[in-house]
């Protein structure tokens, strides 16, 4: 009986690996064939002929350099705003007693709920009237703005989760209340900043419709713009925007891979705390 | 140590808010004028366009300069144009179809009305009824540019192949060419329910709705037999390997990719696919004919004509430069040698009055006969129906091809949205 639900265990498992990799394997096939032809006719086999050129036409073609640059400053600067602003928006609600807290964390957390698509002409509105359209600072503002809920949902949850005595050890101690945030809570919540900021990385990495609303010269655009350079109306060359979908994922991955075991504990934090 | 860090910190994104808020910049000097454009990239007409451009603004160096801002993806486009006139600011230029929805438009003080300069000599440069076609309450705040017809491409050489010598005028001919293409490996027609609007498919149904229900089909939308009749063909057309396997989800990609690689025989879209299919599939491109729908009720030789691309502007009443700027631009995008520039170069045909014996493509000219010989032309679905209808009619297409839905239950759907 041991051994058959072993068994099932692994052919779940295993399913379940199949259906999370077997869209990225495609993905990767696909970015190395030859045409949309090859792509329509051998849609699930490997490449006729492996056709590196691919990335070579993305990279030159959606001009993905450059683009590449801008989203790293986006997505850096997005996460670090976002992350300075969310920890001490934190740190208030979670040590911090007033009136009023738990209405204060429910509305900003609740943000977390809205559809991004709600907030599109909002954002467009203010972003115009800031005079920041077509700038990367608009990207920057907006990203980090939108990730403040989740960040703060997160990170708050964290703080909860560290013992008040050392606050209360490093108060004795005469330090104020900036010196307890800057001291004791933040270097003890490196895990939870961890976590919100990979999250705020991986949605401004990946975000489209707010930068093809936000921006429209080269100047500005991201990764995810360029890789649209490959459709038109009626027209799409899959090969080449599958080789640019193929190099934007690969900061996603790496960054995930470098946190994963800190986005795992900081999700967990706070989860057993009694 | 940790303070300095901190201090780092904010300095850097202070540095970065300075260097990267490089955004709008007004010149006392010149006129620029932002242009969104879709006719960028992978586009037919993406070459003749930006040249153009850049000759207006070599011709108008130090007064105007005209900035394309290039918008590939047009779903992302039309969301975008939305998104900004609801928020009340409008760019300077830029282009849009007009449908019931983008009609509401014209109620805002935000579009330029071309109708006063129009008045004039520059009137007489468009083609009997387009303007007509792009006037509100008297107000013509988008000026019809590019035109079109989207008749069937039938490819004669796979026809051939699978033994039909003719391509099918009724329905029963069509049936039976379909067999024949199948049995040769073929597939009959290319299909889609994916992108905004099912673009192939809506058109497919267009045409069925015209032969099933005549040129006042629109008068009274989903009423009547009409409407059941075109989708029980359209049906017909997803069923028994009529079409391919990818078609349900499947994009404006997946539909042309399969005409350009002749694995179907059948397909609809418009002229301005003739570069597409010139360039990337010549073999495809010679054996291409054109022709109405195979009639699937009592009327035949109907085509599908619409007013494709509008040109629009922003109305800018506080900045008579801007606008005088903007209306100089058009002018020049409509003057009869520029279009004919973009028609020979892309394969789009256009409102404005050219010379079209300049056109030497077959493709082309057979476009041209196809829509004088149309018994009768009416606009396609998508350009008489408000967005929702437009959004929900992939949707209901595509239960209807899963066998989820009948044919009066897809147009029920659609009715039901209408009518919301």
């Amino acid at each position: 009986m041991k051994t058959i639900l072993n068994i099932l265990k692994w052919i779940i498992l295993i399913f379940f690996i199949f259906v999370a990799l077997y869209p990225l394997i495609w993905l990767l096939l696909a970015s190395f064939k030859s045409s949309n032809l090859e792509l329509q006719q051998n849609s699930f086999g490997l490449p006729e002929k492996w056709m590196f050129i691919n990335y070579y036409n993305a990279m030159l073609k959606a001009k993905l350099t450059s683009l590449f640059f801008h989203s790293i400053i986006v997505a850096t600067f997005a996460v670090l705003l976002n992350l300075i602003v969310a920890s001490m928006t934190s740190f208030v609600i979670s040590r911090e007693n007033f009136k009023g807290k738990a209405i204060v964390f429910t509305v900003i957390v609740a943000g977390i709920l809205i559809p991004i698509i709600s907030f599109m002409v909002p954002y467009f509105s203010i972003i115009q009237k800031l005079k920041l359209y077509d700038s990367l600072l608009a990207l920057i503002l907006v990203y980090c703005t939108i990730n403040i809920p989740i960040s703060v949902f997160l990170l708050t949850s964290f703080m909860e989760s560290i013992p008040i005595e050392l606050e209360e050890a490093a108060t004795i101690d005469g330090a104020s209340f900036i010196q307890r945030f800057t001291k004791v809570i933040l270097p003890l919540s490196q895990t939870g900043l961890a976590t919100a900021g990979t999250f705020c990385f991986i949605y401004s990495w990946n975000e489209f419709i707010m930068a093809l609303l936000l921006t429209s010269s080269e100047s500005s655009r991201t990764l995810q713009l360029g890789i649209r350079f490959f459709t038109s109306q009626f027209v799409t060359d899959y090969t080449a925007m599958y080789a640019a979908i193929v190099i934007t994922i690969i900061p996603s991955i790496v960054v995930y891979f470098i946190f994963q075991n800190r986005i795992i504990s900081g999700l967990t934090a706070g989860a057993v705390k009694g | 140590m940790k303070k300095l860090i901190f201090l780092i910190l904010v300095l850097t994104i202070v540095t970065a808010g300075a260097t990267f808020a490089g955004g709008q910049q007004d010149s006392d000097k010149e006129v620029v004028l932002k242009w969104p454009c879709i006719w960028v990239g992978e586009d037919s007409k993406a070459n003749a366009v930006a040249s153009l451009v850049e000759q207006f603004n070599a011709d108008n160096a130090g007064s105007i300069n005209v900035v394309i801002e290039a918008q590939p993806d047009y779903d992302g486009y039309e969301q975008k144009i939305r998104t900004s006139i609801a928020a009340g600011i409008v760019p300077d230029i830029f282009t849009m179809k007009l449908n019931p929805t983008t009609k509401a438009y014209y109620e805002s003080d935000l579009l330029m009305d071309f109708s006063t300069e129009l008045g004039m000599d520059w009137g007489k440069d468009f083609n009997e009824g387009t303007v007509a076609q792009a006037t509100v309450d008297g107000m013509v705040k988008s000026l019809p540019y590019e035109v079109a017809i989207t008749p069937v491409w039938y490819n004669m050489d796979l026809l051939k192949k699978a033994g039909v010598s003719a391509y099918p005028k009724t329905y029963k001919e069509f049936m039976d060419t379909a067999a024949k293409l199948k049995a040769a490996g073929i597939i009959p027609t290319s299909q889609m329910t994916g992108g905004s609007n099912a673009w192939t498919s809506m058109l497919w149904y267009s045409h069925f709705l015209a032969s099933a229900g005549g040129k006042d089909v629109y008068n009274n939308l989903f009423e009547g037999d009409a409407y059941v009749k075109a989708a029980e063909v359209l049906l017909a057309m997803y069923s028994d390997g009529n079409t391919s396997r990818d078609a349900v989800g499947g994009d404006a990609g997946v539909s042309g990719g399969h005409y350009l690689a002749e694995e179907s025989a059948m397909f609809i879209n418009g002229p301005w696919y003739i570069g597409r299919v010139r360039g990337d599939a010549p073999e495809v491109y010679a054996a291409t004919e054109v022709g109405p729908a195979p009639a699937a009720g009592n009327n035949s030789g109907a085509q599908i004509g619409f007013l494709q691309t509008n040109f629009a502007a922003a109305a800018n009443s506080d900045d008579p430069a801007k606008a005088a700027a903007a209306v100089k631009f058009i002018k020049w995008m409509t003057k009869a040698e520029n279009v004919a520039e973009i028609s020979k170069q892309a394969g789009s045909l256009f409102a404005v009055k050219y010379d079209a014996s300049t056109i030497d493509d077959p493709l082309q000219k057979k476009f041209i006969e196809a829509s004088n010989n149309a018994a009768f032309t009416i606009p396609h679905l998508a350009g008489v129906v408000p967005a929702d209808v437009v959004s929900e009619f992939g949707q209901a297409l595509g239960k209807m091809a899963l066998g989820e839905a009948t044919p009066a239950e897809f147009v029920e759907m659609l009715k039901k949205v209408n009518n919301q």
